[in-house]
């Protein structure tokens, strides 16, 4: 169902799927914010492989993704020109800090304090890991282009799948023993912060179905239109009823874990997508009573 | 210094996209690019119907969010008002189109024209510019005709509007044609509630 709103790339006055942001983008926000998460995550019981691999997720993932995504590769430098007014150049800002104070810590942690001002570097990189996993959700409800973006749930939404997608990798890595030390309390971290993802579900849904028409009938794509089976199936269904089901029944066994880390996994990456999808120009005018908007 | 701007006479317009073909080869746009387009609505209930034509263009906002949302410096406004894109800074991020809300924003992907006379490197002799107008991977959308407003002509939209539904002027002269039918026919721009102060307004008669 896309409703006779939409109106496709025609010359009718209607709604129109914002086309400009796709899979790619999608996928860099993805990747961004998950290697930010895992590292946070990962801090709690600092091993240099896990803090690596956070570091590596981000700093490989969600460049490559962005340069697919870029018109002109070659000049993306570019993009970190304008911080005092564009979030995507505060987030290149807060990715290249982020690098730079992560390998200082992760090095300090690996080689036991032998780099200095080691604490130094763990804060910086927390916070420039907090920029890297909240500006995108920034970037977002900037726009009030996209309604159902223009909400301040979106950097509560990255920094909640960001997390909950660290915990996912964290609770399968201290599964394997890879962190540094045993981190009983992760299954209820891991718990808590899907909880979280399903209150966030509902409060975006809620903030769209009472919203201006564009957001409307985004929530309507997601609920009632061709979106929802991947919605209720990938969203919901594996991003939180299973991670919630595996974490309860057996949140302490690899199996238990693996199932829980890969449903939130499943989850994280489909919202990311659908968000993409599902947003939508609204009409130069409003419907019935036509003639100049009052 | 003037500061330029747009009012659309709904009542006046016909539909008849001389608007939407003059942008066309005035800017030399490949097939799917559109700068300017007429939206047509069906309003009222059997048997008294009626089509309406609805005139767009980039509304080139005082308050623009292309122009915050772009991290490069890309997409600046010009002293008069004209809210413009460097193609040499754009880095095809598409941030400033997901920011503008009237999807007045294109993405060239591989601009045909550039592919020259014949699909040769040469450009016709009385067009020089066509070859390499666009850079593929750039983003663009309407300058107000700019190179030609900068000549003391209007757009070519508004030049070929047969029934003068585009009146294009100096919106800080009150006695401006846009000005005057801003201020005598309550125009309104599109989208108000999105706050980007438009310099296009739209009029009822």
């Amino acid at each position: 169902m896309t409703g006779p709103a939409m109106v496709g790339d025609s010359f009718r006055l209607g709604y129109r799927f914002q086309r400009h942001w796709d899979v790619a983008m999608a996928s860099a926000f993805f990747f961004g914010e998950l290697g930010a998460g895992l590292f946070v995550v990962a801090m709690l019981s600092p091993a240099w492989p896990v803090l690596a691999l956070g570091l590596l997720i981000t700093g490989i993932g969600k460049p490559w993704f962005h340069l697919t995504h870029m018109g002109v590769p070659q000049k993306s430098w570019r993009a970190i020109l304008r911080p005092d007014r564009s979030w995507t150049s505060r987030g290149l800002v807060g990715i290249v800090v982020f690098s730079g104070a992560g390998v200082l810590y992760t090095a300090a942690v690996a080689t036991d304090g032998l780099v200095p001002l080691g604490e130094v570097w763990r804060i910086v990189a927390f916070l420039a890991a907090l920029v890297v996993m909240t500006y995108q959700g920034f970037a977002m409800s900037h726009s009030t282009a996209i309604a159902i973006w223009s909400t301040a749930l979106m950097p509560i939404a990255s920094l909640l799948y960001a997390l909950a997608g660290g915990a996912a990798l964290m609770l399968v890595l201290e599964g394997l023993g890879l962190a540094a030390a045993a981190l009983p309390a992760l299954p209820a971290i891991g718990l808590g912060v899907t909880v979280a993802l399903l209150v966030l579900q509902a409060s975006l849904l809620h903030a769209a179905h009472n919203g201006t028409p564009g957001a409307k009938l985004s929530a309507r794509l997601l609920l009632r239109g061709r979106y929802a089976p991947a919605y209720y199936g990938l969203v919901l269904g594996a991003g939180i009823a299973l991670p919630l089901i595996a974490l309860v029944a057996d949140g302490q066994s690899l199996v238990g874990r693996i199932v829980a880390a890969v449903g939130l996994l499943v989850g994280f990456y489909a919202f990311r997508v659908l968000i993409f999808k599902v947003g939508v120009y609204e009409p130069v005018m409003r419907f019935g009573g036509i003639g100049a908007p009052r | 210094m003037a500061r330029w701007g747009m009012v659309f006479s709904l009542a006046r317009c016909i539909g008849c996209n001389a608007c939407v073909v003059a942008c066309k080869t005035e800017n030399r746009l490949p097939d799917d690019i559109y700068f300017t387009r007429t939206f047509v609505e069906e309003v009222g209930d059997f048997p008294s119907v009626r089509r309406v034509y609805i005139p767009t263009l980039c509304n080139h906002c005082e308050d623009a969010p292309c122009e915050k949302a772009c991290p490069s410096g890309a997409t600046y406004t010009r002293d008069d008002g004209i809210v413009m894109v460097d193609q040499d800074r754009c880095i095809g991020c598409s941030a400033c189109a997901v920011a503008c809300p009237y999807d007045a924003r294109s993405m060239i992907e591989e601009p045909s024209n550039n592919r020259g006379l014949f699909g040769g490197a040469e450009a016709p002799a009385a067009e020089p510019d066509v070859v390499d107008r666009w850079r593929a991977g750039t983003v663009v959308k309407c300058d107000f005709c700019s190179r030609r407003v900068d000549q003391g002509l209007s757009p070519a939209c508004v030049a070929v509007c047969p029934t003068e539904a585009r009146i294009f002027g100096d919106l800080d002269d009150p006695d401006s044609a846009p000005s005057r039918l801003v201020r005598s026919r309550n125009g309104a721009p599109p989208l108000p509630e999105k706050n980007t102060k438009p310099k296009v307004f739209y009029i009822d008669y």
